[in-house]
């Protein structure tokens, strides 16, 4: 798993959550921090922030995530696989710190998979369950933020990496620590639910008819 | 390939996570499904949709300023 994105045990491991100051740790090697490795990681900063905004839904929280990311970052760069994906290895930081400082650890597959099985072939079955793609061009991008904030922790994550920041499958499993069938669960729920969402504040904002809406 | 078949198939589609075989596949029903070519556009409309919505917005500059400093 560590070839592909340089995710290492060693970044992902439970003790890693109380994070230290950089100053009392020898592995940061501070005389030399001034390097591509810096500069690269700071080059995702906006796009870390936003990740963090969508995962903690609180500006003040997202800093701290973000900080502190950077933070485990720099602890642990030699973790790091100068050439892999450096953008996933952050991820996999925040996305584990995330877990750990805002929700009590890491998450077990809950309920939420139970019935992955579940096919998209119903909501075919049912054209009202979905939104026609002009109605979605109506809705306005404050909804479509708010319908991916109200989305389940383990449903947000994944589309904030494969559609959001356009992670492959196999990418977005190693970061979130998952096989790629329960990504690609967790992806088709979470856009059932999205669907569901913008169909029905269209709805109740009127950019569509009751005979138009969602059925149940 | 039939329609459920298809739609078994379509967010890997979408996500572009198919082999050139089973895309190649998939084409060839939508070209000849509308229901189904209808719910692709759908599917992809939302992709596009989520990813442009969530992508605006910048870290505060006192974030950036403070991690300049830890970093480098």
């Amino acid at each position: 798993m560590a070839v592909g994105i340089g995710v290492s045990v060693a970044v992902l491991e439970p003790g890693m959550a109380t994070m230290v100051a950089v100053a009392d740790d020898p592995g940061s090697e501070r005389g030399a921090q001034s390097d591509d490795f810096a500069e690269e990681a700071i080059g995702y900063l906006d796009t870390l922030y936003r990740g963090a905004l969508r995962l903690t839904r609180d500006p003040a929280q997202a800093e701290d995530l973000v900080q502190d990311t950077y933070l485990r970052a720099l602890r642990y760069r030699h973790s790091y696989q100068s050439g892999t994906n450096m953008k996933a290895w952050l991820f996999a930081i925040m996305r584990n710190l995330f877990w750990d400082r805002f929700k009590g650890g890491r998450p077990e597959d809950v309920s939420l998979d139970g019935d992955a099985e579940a096919s998209l072939y119903d909501t075919l079955k049912d054209p009202t369950a979905m939104p026609e793609a002009d109605v979605l061009d109506r809705i306005a991008a404050d909804e479509v933020v708010r319908a991916v904030e109200q989305l389940p922790e383990l449903h947000r994550e994944v589309v904030l990496l494969v559609d959001v920041e356009g992670f492959s499958y196999k990418d977005a499993a190693e970061v979130l620590q998952v096989p790629i069938g329960t990504v690609m669960s967790r992806l088709h729920r979470a856009r059932r639910q999205l669907q569901r969402s913008l169909q029905d504040y269209a709805r109740e904002a009127g950019i569509v008819h009751g005979e138009q809406g969602r059925a149940g | 390939m039939n329609c459920r078949e298809c739609e078994e198939r379509l967010q890997s589609y979408v996500d572009r996570e198919l082999s050139e075989q089973e895309l190649l596949e998939v084409q060839r029903h939508l070209e000849a499904c509308p229901p189904c070519e209808n719910h692709f556009r759908l599917q992809l409309h939302l992709k596009r949709l989520v990813k442009v919505c969530c992508e605006s917005g910048q870290a505060p500059a006192h974030l950036r300023a403070k991690l300049r400093q830890i970093l480098f």
